[in-house]
């Protein structure tokens, strides 16, 4: 399988506080093409930290984010927009659709900042619509969907580009069991139809239990790298 | 989609926005009936003044300006009838006259006088002469009475039928003096005018004042009062610099422009301190707004929404505020103002008579005029497109991590 994602003595510390915080030390992994792995970790542990700077969205001190065999600490912020719109896919902790915008127009946004074609962007945020099992709800703005829902319209939106990897911050986080364990349903078979890799930071256990491969961060630095065989 | 978003972010809080642009509706429609009001005041002024003082272009002797004296009257001769001939289809009419100051006096009582001979039935014409007259009738062309103003008159104590004796200096130190009989006296709002006026037929004072066939001023009034410019421009065109200058009422009447500044400086004041209080409340909205939506913001960076992108909506939304109030705003101005100027404001009591005073008519319409509107518009809307790059900066300077977290 293809690498995705390689770190290289990824190293970030906080230094605008006022004693300097490591919150990663010296991590180096690889990330697979189709691979669903969990990061875990207590708080603090450096999940959120890590998720930040293989998005681009933070720059490390030390070490590197090779990504289609660039470096992306050496990117400029202008460079790095793009590079997120075009590689990269997000899920957040809560939710965070637009809400002035319908199910279908915020699962069709990152396609209209790509500058898609707006018959084939309709028809890939139809089509994932309907893979979240929300085909009922797509002219739905955000507050007349349950947490659930809004989830899963942001799994949509997130997988709609076809980006090289998702990052999921902490995605159940706010879901109850139910809505968590369709939610997780939904991202494994997305993840095995559509070959996308998905790298989530969590402490929830249902999704631990779902991952094929749990990375656990102590603070900072990667005390475990477990690859669990599901078949 | 950027407009959609927009649009659609406005109507988050209806309410708020509703209130915003009603701010702005406000701000425009006082803004615009202030300045309609005192548009419309100072053409009034003007229009009094133009008609009792100066007419809307004079020529006069080059020096005459400077040195306003019987010295310096010009000669109504071949060159200026050529000129007037030459833009007889752009003048509606002329008025000559030749001014001078001298002393009235009956028996042992004088007293200054401003002996001013007209030619009565254009000078009618120009300022309803006839209308003053408060005993007698006003002269006839040829006639060789006079007609002095009502305070005047008290002072030296005279009447119709009396005589009155100038005497004064004439044309070139030529001694002047004359007596006339009283054939009418008329009424002035103006104490200083009503105090020292005497008119004269103009033969009669050119004689009086040793001066035939010149003149003080010759008062043009064109066709066109709108633009009076060029006309002025051709006239002198085709008269000698040396000899004569032809003067529009701007430069002849320095003081009304001076108040008329000094007003349109005072309600352009006023005007702004609306835009201002308007401008902080945009602001406010556009703030509350933009620290609302941080972790919005954060996440549409996150996912690879450009900055500039996102700052687009932002001025987008500041500009929609902005349009909606302007247009909100000249749609309630205009009825007012038209109505206004349909039915002007009648000032009346001790406010009629301070406006009177001036020869000023209590009468005030309001100036419906498009500038005034696109004015306040541009006005505005350039406040909008100020706040609307703090916006824009603000977004500019978004820290994604910090704005995704915040809740």
């Amino acid at each position: 399988m293809q690498t995705v994602i390689k770190t290289e003595g990824l190293s970030k510390t906080y230094t605008n506080t006022a004693v300097p915080v490591h919150a990663l030390k010296d991590i180096s992994l690889e990330f697979k093409e189709g691979e669903f792995t969990a990061i875990v970790g207590p708080s603090g542990s450096g999940k959120t930290t890590f998720l930040n700077v293989i998005g681009g969205l933070d720059k490390p001190t030390k070490g590197k984010v090779v990504i289609d065999d660039v470096d992306i600490a050496t990117m400029k912020e202008s460079q790095l927009f793009d590079f997120r719109l075009r590689h990269i896919g997000f899920v957040f902790q809560a939710y965070n659709l637009i809400p002035v915008l319908t199910a279908i127009e915020n699962v069709s946004f990152i396609m209209l900042l790509q500058k898609k074609p707006k018959k084939e962007m309709e028809a890939r945020a139809r089509e994932m619509l309907e893979q979240v099992g929300l085909s009922d709800k797509l002219h739905e703005r955000p507050s007349r969907l349950s947490g659930g829902q809004q989830q899963r319209v942001a799994v949509a939106r997130a997988l709609a580009s076809k980006p090289d990897f998702v990052l999921a911050d902490e995605p159940t986080a706010n879901l109850d069991t139910k809505s968590a364990f369709n939610l997780l349903d939904i991202m494994a078979r997305l993840n095995k139809e559509e070959n996308i890799t998905l790298i989530f930071s969590t402490h929830d256990q249902r999704v631990i239990d779902r991952a094929r491969r749990v990375i656990t961060l102590v603070d900072g630095a990667v005390d475990k790298d477990e690859h669990i065989d599901k078949d | 989609m950027l407009l959609i978003l927009a649009w659609r972010n406005l109507w988050r809080n209806s309410r708020r926005t509703l209130i915003t642009v009603s701010s702005v509706l406000f701000a425009f429609m006082l803004a615009t009936a202030l300045i309609s009001f005192a548009r419309g005041f100072q053409q009034q002024m003007i229009e009094t003044m133009v008609r009792q003082e100066t007419g809307y272009l004079q020529i006069q002797d080059a020096q005459y300006f400077d040195q306003p004296s019987l010295d310096h009257t010009l000669e109504y001769g071949d060159e200026v009838r050529q000129a007037l001939e030459a833009h007889q289809d752009e003048i509606e009419y002329t008025v000559p006259r030749i001014q001078g100051f001298s002393l009235a006096a009956k028996g042992m009582s004088t007293r200054p006088a401003l002996v001013t001979g007209i030619l009565p039935q254009r000078e009618d014409k120009l300022r309803k002469l006839s209308a003053n007259m408060v005993e007698g009738e006003l002269f006839s062309d040829r006639d060789e009475s006079a007609v002095i103003g009502e305070g005047l008159a008290g002072l030296l104590g005279l009447s119709v039928g009396d005589t009155l004796i100038l005497i004064g200096q004439g044309y070139q130190a030529m001694t002047a003096t004359g007596k006339f009989r009283i054939g009418g006296i008329i009424s002035f709002a103006i104490p200083e005018r009503n105090n020292t006026a005497v008119y004269l037929p103009l033969e009669r004072a050119q004689w009086y004042f040793v001066a035939e066939n010149r003149l003080t001023n010759l008062i043009i009034m064109p066709k066109d009062t709108e633009h009076i410019g060029p006309l002025a421009n051709d006239l002198q065109s085709m008269l000698d610099r040396e000899w004569y200058s032809v003067a529009v009422w701007e430069e002849l009447m320095p003081d009304v422009m001076g108040i008329i500044q000094m007003q349109d400086t005072v309600y352009t004041g006023i005007a702004w301190v609306f835009y201002i209080i308007v401008g902080f409340g945009i602001f406010g909205t556009v703030l509350t707004m933009f620290y609302e939506r941080m972790q919005e913001f954060g996440i549409l960076l996150s996912v690879g929404m450009k900055r500039r992108l996102l700052s687009a909506v932002g001025m987008l939304e500041t500009i929609m505020i902005g349009i909606m109030g302007i247009v909100a705003g000249a749609l309630v101005s205009l009825p007012i103002v038209y109505l206004f100027q349909r039915f002007p404001i009648r000032f009346s009591g001790e406010m009629a008579n301070y406006v009177l005073q001036f020869g000023v008519e209590p009468i005030f319409p309001f100036i419906l005029d498009a500038q005034i509107f696109l004015t306040q518009a541009v006005s505005i809307f350039s406040i909008t497109l100020f706040i609307g790059v703090i916006t824009t900066i603000k977004i500019m300077r978004i820290n994604i991590q910090e704005a995704v977290r915040n809740e």
